[in-house]
């Protein structure tokens, strides 16, 4: 079947197929250096991101490379340690989605009726409300803070992980190796995470990478709004909406930071589509 | 049909009722004491038990959680810390600034989803360029897109306003609070061009994002759509392209990309929030960006409830819509 649809493409594939290489090999080279940067931050980064390095409203030059703010630190050093904050806390907002997806997903799919339709009506009613409005009432009723608009964006972020694998759980759970497994009178526990947990990985890890991108954008919101970390902090989005204000004269302060967080979406969503195509046998 | 309906309402509804329920919690376990900022924080601590007493903060939960309710039903979104005015009363006042931005931003999306899903699945010279130029559009973040926008448009080139609604003497008032319309029914024709001028740069932001979306989940039902044997009999009866594309394509690929559109709903509403900001629009965003660092729970949570009623309205709204289309959809 794979084989036929492939040669009934035949005639573009291979134009597209070298041109989607271009485009994956870029999107992961991208992703490679921003993880390098992100990492490599205090290394990286020629100043401190809290250190005053000269006159405030520098425009960008040889010595700051995007210009200094309003209390004359250096942007480039800010937006760097910036993406470092952005790309780990994107990263923790899907584990813990993943997480508590897992839990309440494998729960409602292997568990009994009762339990799966309780959770369920649960999950839908979560994917029923905008996320991320939910999130701005969390993160504003909980006080402005990074610990806070984590959880804020965490707790509304786990339905569509439990929809997925309790999809998956039900699937995998008619599957005969997990009959046969049943069958042979192992414990639950270790049907489920020897068996039905390892067969749902994939769709996970492809999940998440494609969810990666939407969370940096969304954290980057709340963070604008003033919903992340107090303002000296680094912050890509904090950044941007402290320099709303002079930007008319000051333009580098408020566009850079914003650049950088539209590098790491782009970037995280073409490495995503890289393990998706990957993972679904370059489809 | 009619049970389908409903259903879908009363879900709907449930929805609804769970929403207040999350926002009754978060009120509650907000760190500001309403009870305090409405007495002052020279109060004595009887004043301070006094006051709580006669607003009914010191009843149970549930009780409290009931007067919350009732007080919703009657339209009463309880008093704006910052404001000191009722919540409702400043809904209402912003509403109509938003609602019109909201408008104009689904029409430019609209449009942009159609013309990048049409281009794109029929082909024509140049479509790959112009969706490329819309997929790296879409990982940016809006204030980025706002920022920009007012940068080249108004900054460098001096065609189009920056901020606020109008810059008109005078403006129009009401009945319906949407300037452009306004306008018009006055007979003002300059309050309308000049509100349709202030218009362009927030309303195409905030279009960009939910037009991708849509543009992209319609370009791959539509690719389907010109894929099948009707379309292929279409053109063996030698339909003309167009009206394959219209008559044969489009109404068969539209049930997938509505339901997207019901979706980036949410995605529009939290763009409203950030373009406000940028774009200084007087509306229930900039309303909800201000009540944030004063810590105005009733105010941030009135503007949520308001923005999450009205999206699962437009979703069951879709829903419905999409069981006319195609009734197979009704289970």
């Amino acid at each position: 079947m794979t084989s036929l649809v492939l040669r009934a493409r035949a005639p573009w594939t291979s134009v597209t197929r070298v041109r989607g290489r271009l485009r994956i090999g870029g999107g992961l080279l991208t992703f490679a250096i921003i993880t390098v940067v992100a990492l490599g931050a205090p290394l990286v980064a020629p100043y401190g991101p809290l250190e005053p390095i000269g006159r405030p409203f520098q425009p960008p030059s040889a010595r700051t490379l995007f210009g200094t703010d309003d209390v004359g630190h250096d942007v480039f050093s800010r937006v760097l340690y910036g993406t470092r904050q952005s790309w780990a806390s994107s990263l923790v907002v899907v584990l813990v989605g993943v997480a508590v997806g897992l839990l309440i997903g494998a729960v409602a799919g292997l568990g009994p009726r009762w339990l799966d339709e309780i959770l369920m009506r649960v999950t839908d009613a979560f994917l029923a409300i905008p996320a991320i409005l939910v999130a701005i009432a969390v993160a504003a009723a909980l006080g402005p803070s990074l610990v806070h608009a984590l959880v804020a964006i965490s707790l509304v972020w786990w339905p569509y992980y439990a929809r997925i694998v309790r999809g998956e759980a039900r699937a995998l759970r008619q599957r005969p190796h997990v009959e046969a497994a049943v069958a042979s009178g192992i414990s639950r526990h270790r049907v489920v995470v020897r068996h039905v947990l390892p067969g749902m990985a994939s769709t996970l890890v492809v999940a998440a990478s494609l969810d990666i991108g939407y969370v940096v954008l969304t954290l980057a919101g709340l963070s604008f709004l003033g919903l992340g970390a107090a303002p000296p902090t680094p912050e890509l989005g904090a950044m941007a909406a402290q320099g709303l204000s002079y930007f008319l004269t000051a333009w580098w302060i408020p566009i850079f930071p914003a650049l950088a967080i539209a590098v790491i979406t782009f970037a995280a969503n073409v490495a995503g589509d890289a393990v998706a195509a990957r993972a679904g046998g370059g489809r | 049909m009619i049970s389908f309906i409903s259903r879908r309402i009363a879900g709907a509804g449930a929805v609804c009722l769970g929403l207040t329920v999350v926002l009754f919690i978060l009120q509650h376990m907000s760190a500001v004491d309403p009870v305090r900022i409405l007495v002052g924080p020279s109060a004595p601590q009887s004043v301070v038990e006094e006051a709580r007493h006669r607003l009914g903060y010191d009843q149970p939960l549930v009780v409290q959680w009931f007067h919350y309710l009732q007080g919703l039903v009657t339209g009463n979104l309880q008093t704006s810390l910052r404001t000191q005015r009722p919540v409702t009363t400043d809904l209402g006042q912003y509403l109509p600034a938003s609602i019109e931005l909201a408008l104009f931003a689904i029409v430019i999306a609209t449009v942009l989803a159609l013309t990048l899903g049409l281009l794109t699945a029929a082909r024509k010279k140049g479509s790959g360029l112009f969706s490329g130029g819309l997929l790296a559009l879409s990982s940016a973040p809006t204030f980025l897109l706002a920022l920009l926008a007012v940068l080249l448009f108004y900054s460098t080139l001096h065609w189009l306003p920056a901020t606020g609604r109008i810059s008109v003497d005078n403006p129009p008032t009401g009945p319906t609070g949407l300037l452009t319309v306004d306008g018009l029914l006055h007979g003002r024709l300059d309050a309308t061009v000049d509100a349709v001028r202030h218009l362009i740069l927030p309303a195409t932001c905030l279009a960009m994002l939910p037009a991708v979306a849509v543009g992209r989940v319609l370009r791959s039902s539509l690719t389907t759509a010109m894929g099948s044997e009707y379309v292929r009999t279409a053109r063996a009866k030698g339909m003309s392209n167009s009206r394959i594309l219209f008559r044969h394509g489009l109404r068969n690929s539209a049930v997938t990309p509505l339901s997207m559109a019901g979706l980036q709903l949410g995605t529009l509403f939290a763009g409203l929030v950030i373009v406000e900001t940028v774009f200084a629009w007087p509306g229930i965003g900039l309303y909800l960006d201000q009540s944030i660092p004063t810590a105005d729970f009733p105010a941030i949570a009135g503007t949520t409830l308001l923005l999450g009623v009205g999206y699962v309205l437009a979703n069951t709204a879709v829903d419905i819509i999409q069981t006319v289309l195609d009734p197979r959809i009704v289970r």
